[in-house]
């Protein structure tokens, strides 16, 4: 365990410069401190901006420039050497491959053999996941896995209706795919590791820092905060999200979920995460939600709208679902939610209705911070989190990555 | 994000380098053709984008690495070489340009960052304009370590080795770098986190 502070290593933590043994004792270190965690977030984006630094190409005018410059400094006898060599080439017989037709020939022999050498050294040096059949027959592209195989940047497994996989993601974790699935390896190096769910369902257990591990899907993109949850995707691109410990945030574009143990939300194409919601809730609350996220006019389906069904059956715990709400709400609508949140625990010192109406950020957040301990037992949590982490510790080397 | 080319992939052999050294204007072009790209992108981040001045920089390093090709022993690697030549160059004009630069023009430049906060100026840029812009905005203590690690793909002892510095000091400059970038591009946060 590091006890001191590692903010000087994390940049080196995210390029892979650290030894196995000090990679791993920053990330054990980042899990416990929340003040390095912050510093860490900080660094990654900047990694990751920097890692979107286009090359530039230079002018095709250089070289005619750059050669007249030559020349006239040649013409100054700076390049005595320059001229004997090329004065003396005149009257070589190899001088004739420096024509035009040979060095056609030679450019486009080269780039075949460039292109055919990239190739497969892109296919041989792609980072990859190691893939186990758990049964059935999965498939990593068209080749079968028969017990172990590895699944590379850009690939697809996909798992059949009696087949299983268990993917070993980098060193941070495991996801198992169930039947009549379609994943595919986004991404894998130390600042983020990412799937995609096209469909079917995957279940993960995750231990690293927050925000590492991301799950791609047609209608939202899930970002672990913790340690462990399954994740469904239907045909139509909806899907499901239960998170059975730890923290999972939901995103699309504007519109994030966050979603705590026992809790889970929906998402549909085009909408993003629904508000998230507690397992145990009454179904008749699951369902006014789900009216009110993903069909807000259907006026068919009762005759109590739904926001007053879903206020009406709030418990302290469905908290969760309200606080969600303010924001997605607007007029009257966000009035009848505060209120009915207010009820169920009233706002910490410093946050007021017309702050909360107005959809002040600080206030939000410190509401939010107040609710928190009735969502879930985060320190127990932590303390199990931390305690799986370790224990994984043992036997992996950092959290560096694929292969 | 795929990384940017690697100058550090050996493209070029030690024979193409012999015949430099002969004077051997082919054999350059076929080193100019390997790097103008890589040289010029750290010029572009080195000159705020300016391609015009990147150009001229880029010129200036290929005519100095032709003109002192021979001094080059082969006592260190070639690209250490190169990179330590791309490095000084570009540090070297931009004090010159700076020193060149008149009262009235660093005042202008001053007073439309006063205008003009950053979080305004790159908000209707594309990302990859935004990034270009904070690099460039960078001092070149913090610059130079990001452009070698992301533009040439070199390894934390390779930068020190270019920079004439302990690998230490590598990691510093490169977190003072991120963090640089991160605070002055925050808005990007969700774009980028949620790799939209």
């Amino acid at each position: 365990m590091f006890a001191k502070h590692v903010t000087k290593d994390l940049s080196a933590y995210c390029h892979g410069e650290l030894s196995p043994h000090d990679a791993s004792g920053v990330a054990e270190h980042l899990i416990g401190c929340p003040r390095c965690r912050v510093v860490f977030e900080e660094i990654k984006l900047g990694v990751k901006l920097a890692e979107r630094l286009p090359e530039k190409k230079a002018p095709d005018s250089l070289w005619q420039d750059l050669e007249a410059r030559l020349d006239a400094h040649a013409s100054a006898g700076e390049f005595a050497s320059a001229r004997k060599v090329a004065s003396d080439r005149s009257i070589r017989p190899t001088a004739r491959i420096w024509q035009p037709r040979f060095l056609a020939i030679a450019a486009t022999l080269i780039l075949a053999l460039g292109l055919g050498a990239f190739w497969f050294y892109k296919q041989e040096s792609r980072p990859s996941w190691e893939v186990a059949r758990l049964n059935g027959s999965p498939r990593i592209g068209s080749a079968r896995v028969n017990d172990k195989g590895r699944l590379a940047i850009g690939q697809w497994l996909e798992t059949d209706n009696v087949s299983r996989a268990k993917i070993q993601v980098g060193s941070i974790g495991q996801v198992e795919i169930d039947p009549n699935s379609r994943v595919k390896l986004v991404q894998t190096r130390p600042t983020e590791h990412r799937l995609e769910l096209a469909r079917g369902r995957l279940s993960a257990h995750i231990w690293a820092p927050p925000r590492l591990f991301f799950v791609d899907t047609p209608s939202a993109v899930a970002a672990d905060l913790g340690c462990a949850y399954t994740l469904e995707v239907d045909d139509e691109g909806g899907s499901l999200l239960r998170v059975t410990s730890g923290w999972v945030a939901l995103q699309l574009k504007n519109r994030e979920s966050m979603v705590p143990a026992g809790a889970a939300c929906a998402t549909r194409r085009e909408i993003g995460p629904g508000t998230p919601y507690f397992e145990d809730a009454s179904e008749n609350f699951r369902q006014a939600l789900s009216k009110l996220d993903f069909e807000p006019h259907d006026s068919d389906w009762s005759k109590i709208p739904p926001l007053n069904q879903v206020l009406m059956q709030a418990r302290p715990r469905d908290t969760l679902t309200l606080w969600h709400l303010l924001s997605r709400l607007e007029g009257a609508d966000r009035s009848l939610v505060y209120e009915r949140l207010a009820a169920l625990s009233p706002p910490p010192a410093g946050v007021t209705r017309d702050g909360v109406l107005q959809l002040d950020d600080e206030m939000l957040k410190a509401w939010k911070a107040a609710l928190e301990s009735t969502w879930s037992n985060d320190s127990g949590l932590r303390k199990a989190w931390i305690k799986i982490w370790t224990g994984a510790l043992g036997r992996v080397k950092g959290v560096e990555g694929g292969k | 994000m795929e990384r940017l080319a690697v100058m550090s992939e050996p493209l070029i052999d030690e024979r193409v380098i012999k015949d430099c050294q002969q004077g051997d204007r082919e054999a350059f072009r076929l080193l100019f053709e390997a790097y103008k790209d890589r040289v010029f992108s750290m010029a572009v981040y080195s000159f705020h984008g300016d391609q015009t001045a990147a150009g001229d920089v880029t010129q200036q390093i290929f005519l100095k690495l032709m003109t002192s090709i021979n001094q080059f022993r082969g006592e260190s690697q070639f690209m250490t070489w190169l990179h330590r030549l791309v490095v000084n160059t570009c540090i070297d004009e931009q004090r010159r340009r700076k020193r060149h630069l008149g009262f009235g023009e660093t005042f202008a430049l001053h007073t439309t960052g006063q205008q003009n906060p950053p979080e305004r100026r790159y908000e209707r840029r594309e990302l990859s304009a935004f990034v270009t812009a904070a690099i460039s905005e960078l001092k070149p203590k913090f610059r130079m370590p990001v452009l070698l690690k992301y533009v040439e793909g070199l390894s934390y002892e390779e930068i020190a080795d270019v920079l004439g510095c302990s690998k230490g000091t590598v990691a510093s400059r490169l977190n003072r770098g991120h963090k640089e970038l991160a605070r002055r591009l925050a808005h990007l946060r969700d774009q980028v986190v949620w790799g939209e």
